[in-house]
C-alpha cells in the first residue's frame, strides 16, 4: 500500500510536469471535440495524430493519446443527451434516458450526472489500474514463451468473440491481420517474405498506414454516403444542479456502473461500448424506479456513463501489464510504444516507471480536467456541432495524407493507405470488422516469435502448450469462450447487446 | 436455401488471399516444428485463413438472406472500368518513360479512382481516393500547399453539397493550419512550395 502511494506520487510528479500537463490537456480537449462530433471516433483520431507524436518523449505521447480516448467518452454523452445523437458508440445507450431527461427540462441534471459519474468512475478505475498493474505484472514475469503464445491467442480469441457480428468472420479477420503482419523481413533468417521485391515493404506494412486507411479514410466514405441529419438544439440548459432526490437516486447507479465497467474494461474486445450497454441492462433490472425507464430515468444516464468511462481506463490494464491490446485503440497504443522503441509487456513497469505511473497519474489529472472542460463549457461544444461534415472530411483526409507521408518521407505509404481505404470500405460493406484485423496485425509478429521460441525449447513438441499449467489454463478459457458462442441463446444475447 | 451474399463474398476473399499467400509461401523454407523456417508461420496462418474462409463461404449458402445493397447498372459497369483504368494508367505512365519511382503507380491509382467515379454512387469513394492519388503525385514536385489545394478540390467533388466559396475558405484554413502544425511546429522534410520556383 505504501509502495503504491510512493509510486503514485512519483507518477504525479511526472504527470504534473508542464509539458505533460499541457499535452494531457490537449489530448482531453481533442478527445472531447471528437467525442461531440459524430463521424469521427477515437481510433481514427489517434491514428491520424500518431505521426505527430513521434518527435515527443514516449510518456508525453502516450499521455496525450490516452487523453483522447477517455476524453471521447465524456464528449460523446453531451450530444447524446442534448440532441439524441450519440457522438460515440459507447454513448448510444445514453440517448435512451438522457435525451428523454432533456425533453423533460432536466438536460442540465443529465449532463451533470454524466460528467460527475464519469469523473468518479475514472478516479476509481485509475486506482484499480494502479493496484492491479504491478500484481498482474509479477504474475506475467514468470511466463515462458509457450505461456505468452497462449495468452496472445486467448486475447485474440476473446476480442473476436466479443466483436460485433459473426465470430468466424471476426476470427478470420484476426488471422488475416496476423498474415499481413508477416510481410517484411523474417527476424531470424533475414529472408524477405511477401515483399514482391519492393524495398519499402522490407520493414513490413506500416501499422499507421493500415489504421489510417481502414479507420480514417474508409470512415470518411461511409459518412459521406449517409445523409447528414443534425437537429438544431431546441432544449435549453437551465441549471446544472441536481435535485436532492436525483442525486440520491444516481449514487447507487454510479457505484454499480463503475464496478461493472472496471471489470468489463479488462476483457479484450470489451471496452467502453459493451460496459455502457451492460450497465444499462443492469440498471433497468435493479433500479427501484424501473417504471420510469423510457421516460427519462436518471439511473439510465448515471450507470452507463460511469461504466463506459471506468472501462476506458481499465482497458489499459492488459496493455500496460501484459503488452496485449484489447481493442483497436489499445492496438494503436502498442504501435505508438513500439515506434518509440518501447516493447510493451510486463517489463514495462520496471523499465519505464515514468511511463507506467505517469500515465496512470495523468488519467486522474485528465479526468479532473475533463470535468472542467465539459461542464461549464457545454455551450461551446454544442456550437462545434454546427460545423458540417463536408468541411470536416477534407481536414481528416489532409491530416492522414501528410501524416502517413511524414513517417518515412515516401509517397508509397500514401498509395498503401489508399489501398487500405478501399479495402476498409469493402470490409464494412461485407460486415467484416476491421478492429480484430488491427489487433491481429499488432500481435502477429510477437506471436510468431514466441511460437518459435516455445517450439525450440520443447524440441518441436506441441504438447508444451497443454502441459504447462498457465498455458493450458489460458487455452482452456479460450476454448470455453469459443464453445459458448456455439450456443444459440448466448449468441443471440451478444448480438443484441452489441447491435448499435 | 437462403444465401448470404456478404458471407459468400467475404469467404471468397479470405480463400483467395489464403491461396495467394500459400502459393507465394512455396518460395520459403518451411523448416521443422522444432526449428521453424521463414515459411512455417505463413503456412499456419494462411492455412487457417483458408479453412476459416471455407467455413464462412459454405455457411454463406444457408445463414442468409443478407443481400448486398442494390447497384445500378452504371455502378456495376464502373468497377471493371476502374480496374482497367488502373492498369492502363499504370502501364501508359510507365511506358511513356517520363516517370520513374512510384509515379506510375500514382497515375494508375488516379486513373482507377476516376474510372470508378463515372457512377454517381461511387463518387464519395472514387473522388476521396483520387484526391489522395493527386496528393501523392504532386507532393514532391509541387510542394505541400499546392498538393493540399488540389487534393481538397478533387475530394470536395465527392460531396454534392459543396459550394465554391466554402471550398476556397476551407482550403485556405487547411493550408494555414498544416503550415503551422507540420512545417512550423514539427518541421517535417517536405517541400512547401513548387520545387521549380524555389530552385
Amino acid at each position: 500500500m505504501e509502495l503504491l502511494l510512493t509510486n503514485l506520487g512519483h507518477g504525479m510528479s511526472v504527470a504534473l510536469s508542464f509539458e505533460n500537463l499541457l499535452f494531457c490537456f490537449i489530448g482531453c480537449l481533442i478527445g472531447t471535440a471528437i467525442g461531440v462530433l459524430p463521424g469521427i471516433g477515437p481510433v481514427a483520431t489517434i491514428s491520424l495524430l500518431l505521426p505527430i507524436t513521434f518527435g515527443q518523449p514516449a510518456t508525453t505521447a502516450i499521455i496525450m493519446l490516452a487523453g483522447i480516448y477517455y476524453g471521447a467518452q465524456y464528449g460523446g454523452s453531451t450530444t447524446a443527451i442534448l440532441l439524441n445523437l450519440p457522438g460515440e458508440v459507447s454513448s448510444v445507450v445514453t440517448t435512451l434516458e438522457g435525451y428523454k431527461m432533456a425533453r423533460r427540462g432536466r438536460a442540465g441534471a443529465a449532463l451533470t450526472i454524466a460528467a460527475v459519474g464519469s469523473f468518479f468512475a475514472g478516479s476509481v478505475a485509475t486506482i484499480f489500474v494502479a493496484a492491479s498493474g504491478p500484481l498482474l505484472t509479477s504474475v506475467a514475469l514468470s511466463f515462458g514463451p509457450a505461456d505468452y503464445f497462449s495468452l496472445m491467442l486467448l486475447g485474440l480469441i476473446i476480442s473476436a468473440v466479443l466483436a460485433q457480428g459473426s465470430v468466424v468472420k471476426a476470427i478470420a479477420m484476426v488471422v488475416l491481420g496476423v498474415s499481413l503482419g508477416l510481410v517484411g523481413t523474417d527476424v531470424q533468417t533475414g529472408q524477405q517474405r511477401f515483399t514482391f521485391g519492393i524495398p519499402e515493404l522490407s520493414d513490413g506494412i506500416g501499422f499507421v498506414t493500415i489504421a489510417m486507411g481502414m479507420f480514417g479514410i474508409a470512415e470518411i466514405i461511409l459518412n459521406l454516403e449517409r445523409p447528414e441529419s443534425r437537429s438544431v438544439l431546441t432544449t435549453k440548459v437551465e441549471s446544472l444542479w441536481l435535485t436532492r432526490e436525483e442525486a440520491m437516486r444516481a449514487i447507487p447507479s454510479v457505484l454499480r456502473g463503475t464496478a461493472l465497467g472496471s471489470v468489463l474494461g479488462i476483457l479484450p474486445g470489451g471496452g467502453a461500448a459493451l460496459s455502457a450497454f451492460g450497465s444499462y441492462m443492469m440498471e433497468r433490472r435493479l433500479s427501484k424506479y424501473k417504471h420510469e425507464f423510457g421516460t427519462g430515468a436518471i439511473e439510465g444516464v448515471a450507470g452507463p456513463e460511469s461504466a463506459n468511462n471506468a472501462a476506458s481506463q481499465t482497458s489499459f490494464i492488459p496493455l500496460l501489464t501484459l503488452g496485449i491490446p484489447g481493442n483497436a485503440v489499445m492496438a494503436l497504443m502498442v504501435g505508438a510504444l513500439i515506434i518509440q522503441g518501447i516493447q510493451p509487456g510486463p517489463r514495462m513497469v520496471e523499465a519505464q516507471p515514468d511511463l507506467f505511473w505517469g500515465l496512470i497519474a495523468s488519467m486522474w489529472v485528465g479526468n479532473l480536467m475533463l470535468l472542467i472542460i465539459n461542464l461549464p463549457m457545454i455551450g461551446m461544444w454544442v456550437k462545434l456541432l454546427q460545423v458540417p461534415y463536408k468541411f470536416m472530411y477534407p481536414a481528416i483526409l489532409t491530416f492522414c495524407a501528410i501524416g502517413v507521408y511524414s513517417i518515412n518521407n515516401n509517397v508509397f505509404d500514401v498509395y498503401q493507405m489508399l489501398a487500405f481505404g478501399i479495402f476498409g470500405y469493402l470490409c464494412s460493406k461485407l460486415k467484416m470488422e476491421p478492429a480484430p484485423l488491427l489487433i491481429g496485425f499488432v500481435l502477429g509478429p510477437m506471436m510468431e516469435e514466441h511460437l518459435r521460441r516455445a517450439m525450440l525449447l520443447s524440441r518441436g513438441d506441441v504438447m508444451v502448450f497443454f502441459e504447462r499449467p498457465i498455458s493450458a489454463t489460458l487455452l482452456g478459457i479460450g476454448f470455453i469462450a469459443l464453445l459458448t458462442m456455439l450456443l444459440p441463446n448466448i449468441r443471440k444475447k451478444k448480438d443484441s447487446a452489441l447491435a448499435e | 436455401m437462403r444465401p448470404n451474399t456478404k458471407n459468400l463474398i467475404s469467404g471468397g476473399i479470405f480463400i483467395l488471399v489464403a491461396a495467394i499467400g500459400l502459393w507465394l509461401n512455396t518460395d520459403h523454407t518451411l523448416g521443422s516444428a522444432r526449428r521453424m523456417g521463414p515459411g512455417y508461420m505463413p503456412m499456419l496462418s494462411f492455412g487457417l485463413l483458408g479453412a476459416l474462409g471455407a467455413i464462412v463461404f459454405l455457411g454463406g449458402f444457408f445463414n442468409g438472406p443478407d443481400k448486398l445493397e442494390k447497384w445500378t447498372s452504371l455502378e456495376v459497369a464502373a468497377v471493371p472500368i476502374g480496374i482497367v483504368a488502373f492498369f492502363v494508367g499504370y502501364f501508359l505512365a510507365d511506358a511513356s518513360g517520363l516517370f520513374t519511382g512510384w509515379y506510375p503507380l500514382g497515375w494508375g491509382c488516379l486513373a482507377g479512382c476516376l474510372g470508378l467515379s463515372i457512377a454517381p454512387g461511387w463518387r464519395p469513394i472514387g473522388l476521396v481516393h483520387a484526391g489522395l492519388a493527386v496528393f501523392g503525385l504532386m507532393l514532391e514536385q509541387m510542394g505541400l500547399m499546392l498538393s493540399i489545394t488540389a487534393m481538397c478540390i478533387v475530394a470536395s467533388f465527392g460531396d454534392t453539397t459543396h459550394r465554391v466559396k466554402g471550398v476556397i475558405g476551407m482550403i485556405i484554413f487547411l493550408c494555414v493550419l498544416c503550415y503551422l502544425v507540420f512545417i512550423y511546429e514539427l518541421d517535417i522534410r517536405v517541400p512547401v512550395w513548387p520545387v521549380f520556383l524555389t530552385q
